[in-house]
């Protein structure tokens, strides 16, 4: 997408607006801090364009109602922070059995628990990977800058689309609410690139909405059309009935991998900043990579050259391209607001265990001194 | 110009955040780049607030202040004046209102330190509480000379409902003529 439209915002609105210029029509959720903005600015935003939006009596039933209304083909959002993720998990597992499409934005706060409500911590990314029990891909994206609220917000809309499954974005505290310019492409070509889910236009009868092949989502009609099917959080046959049949068991949890980890080009993104020539790898995300921006520009001021791979897409993970790097860089140094959530992947990516973190739990952000220091320790 | 960094800080509740918001939006109509962040705390009235604002030509990454590099602070908050004054660089100036805001002599050799009695003026003189944002603002500008005045005003009219346009106009006038005096005398 091109960066034409100059807007003036927080993160947390962007994530609204984007939502409303991706075709969400329908909110569902309860305000928690640091998101409870995107819910103000979308309720706003929504009965302007004929959606609803809707506060419910807690986070479990706003899920609840945003996954119903995915059900009815209606592009949903939900949003909170991180206890409320905690809440929503259970429904967000429905969602990623029974296959219906919704974007969640999760701008995260201290944790665990109630934690920091007003600070910030990027302490949900490991939740973000498996909020639910059970085996499925998640699919994560992580802004890194307040254009990225809305251009991954967006994104997040036509990806749930596409495969058939919640899209989890995640902000944090300092992104959601830092106030800025940011540049964005216009509605236009936002609508442009919308994509809508797939449909079965043939004969009702032969509809099998499950029946889909082993690398793809299902294809669900939505609801009230003359389409017959049925949801349920059980295994389930090519009709959404509950079954046990053994192949049918293994074939679908197979397929709730497959469309996702085949495809994972259509997924994967990221940013490489000052990568070419550098000496020392940085990785990080969100918002500690504003951080680790500034740090990098003034280590090389001191003649250090060092550079940042940032992923946007966290899960599914870019595994080859941070393999690849492993292989060309010998100091490595993994900076977030965490004690370490994804060190461990860049561990596994790299298959690399001498791997340096720079870690931060008390609700601060990073500053650029904090990384100089760790970088010209290594 | 070379970048500009500005903390304001008071206690939940009052209202500073306006004034950061004002002026990022302001510098970026202006064509260059501005960033407000805001820090609070989880208690809803009462928690030590704290504003950054930094304005530059160039693209700002960090969005917070750095500690050392402040060169303007406005408090209107002992509690807060206290948490936050050592961010501010050596020779700074730190702009206090002085009913609420009670610096240390030492503090005086350390910074340049004005006294304006902003919730009074907003309170008193423009008759309503909520401009001290923008008698704030008005200060900040014109003892730092961040940014044009009628690009600030203007978009400051922009960001506030049109039935208190007059009221923020005074406190913006009487922002900034409290400012030349302190400077005047300084």
């Amino acid at each position: 997408m091109s960066a034409t439209r100059e807007v003036v915002s927080t993160g947390n609105d962007l994530a609204a607006m984007a939502a409303v210029d991706a075709g969400c029509r329908f909110f569902g959720g309860y305000p928690l801090t640091p998101s409870s903005e995107v819910m103000h600015t979308i309720s706003d935003l929504l009965p302007k364009v004929g959606g609803t939006a809707i506060q419910m009596e807690d986070e479990i039933a706003g899920v609840a109602a945003a996954i119903g209304a995915g059900m009815a083909g209606v592009r949903t959002l939900t949003a909170t922070s991180g206890p409320g993720m905690s809440l929503k998990a259970e429904n967000l597992g429905l969602a990623q059995m029974a296959e219906v499409p919704l974007v969640v934005v999760n701008v995260m706060r201290g944790g665990p628990s109630t934690g920091l409500p007003t600070r910030v911590a990027q302490g949900d990314v490991s939740q973000a990977k498996n909020p639910s029990h059970g085996d499925y891909k998640s699919i994560t994206l992580c802004a890194g800058n307040l254009a990225e609220c809305y251009t991954e917000t967006v994104r997040a809309f036509n990806l749930a689309d596409r495969f058939m499954q919640p899209v989890i974005v995640l902000l944090d505290e300092t992104i959601g609410h830092m106030h800025g310019k940011a540049m964005i492409p216009t509605i236009e070509e936002v609508k442009e690139g919308i994509v809508p889910r797939k449909v079965f236009e043939g004969n009702p009868e032969d509809y099998k909405p499950y029946d889909a092949p082993q690398d793809q989502p299902a294809v669900l009609n939505p609801m009230f059309t003359g389409y017959r099917y049925h949801y349920t959080g059980l295994h389930h046959d090519a009709d959404g009935f509950p079954t046990e049949e053994i192949e049918t068991c293994r074939k679908l949890i197979d397929r709730l991998f497959r469309k996702v980890d085949d495809h994972k080009d259509e997924i994967e993104s990221n940013e490489e900043y000052m990568l070419d020539d550098a000496e020392v790898l940085l990785i990080g995300y969100g918002s500690a990579s504003l951080a680790i921006k500034e740090a990098v520009n003034l280590l090389r001021e001191d003649g250090i050259k060092a550079g940042l791979f940032r992923p946007i897409t966290l899960w599914p993970s870019p595994e080859e391209r941070i393999f690849e790097l492993g292989q060309k860089f010998d100091k490595v140094l993994v900076v977030e607001l965490n004690q370490g959530q994804y060190l461990e992947e860049v561990q596994r990516c790299m298959g690399r265990r001498d791997i340096n973190k720079l870690t931060k739990t008390n609700g601060r952000p990073f500053s650029p001194a904090d990384i100089i220091e760790k970088v010209k320790e290594l | 110009m070379s970048r500009i960094v500005m903390r304001f800080t008071g206690v939940g509740g009052q209202g500073v955040l306006l004034a950061g918001e004002i002026f990022a939006a302001a510098k970026i109509k202006e064509g260059g780049y501005g960033i407000k962040t805001a820090t609070y705390t989880s208690q809803v009235r009462g928690g030590p607030t704290v504003v950054d604002i930094q304005l530059d030509d160039k693209e700002i990454w960090y969005p917070y202040a750095i500690d050392g590099q402040i060169d303007f602070m406005l408090s209107v908050a002992d509690k807060s004046y206290q948490l936050f004054k050592n961010g501010v660089a050596e020779g700074g100036t730190i702009v206090v209102e002085p009913n609420l805001v009670h610096p240390t002599e030492e503090d005086r050799k350390k910074w340049n330190i004005i006294e304006i009695p902003i919730i009074t003026i907003a309170k008193e003189e423009v008759g309503l509480v909520l401009t001290q944002s923008v008698v704030a603002l008005a200060i900040a500008n014109t003892i730092m000379n961040a940014l044009d005045e009628q690009l600030l005003i203007d978009t400051m009219l922009s960001k506030v409902p049109k039935k208190v346009h007059e009221a923020n106009l005074k406190a913006y006038e009487l922002g900034k003529k409290y400012a030349l005096e302190a400077m005047a005398s300084a």
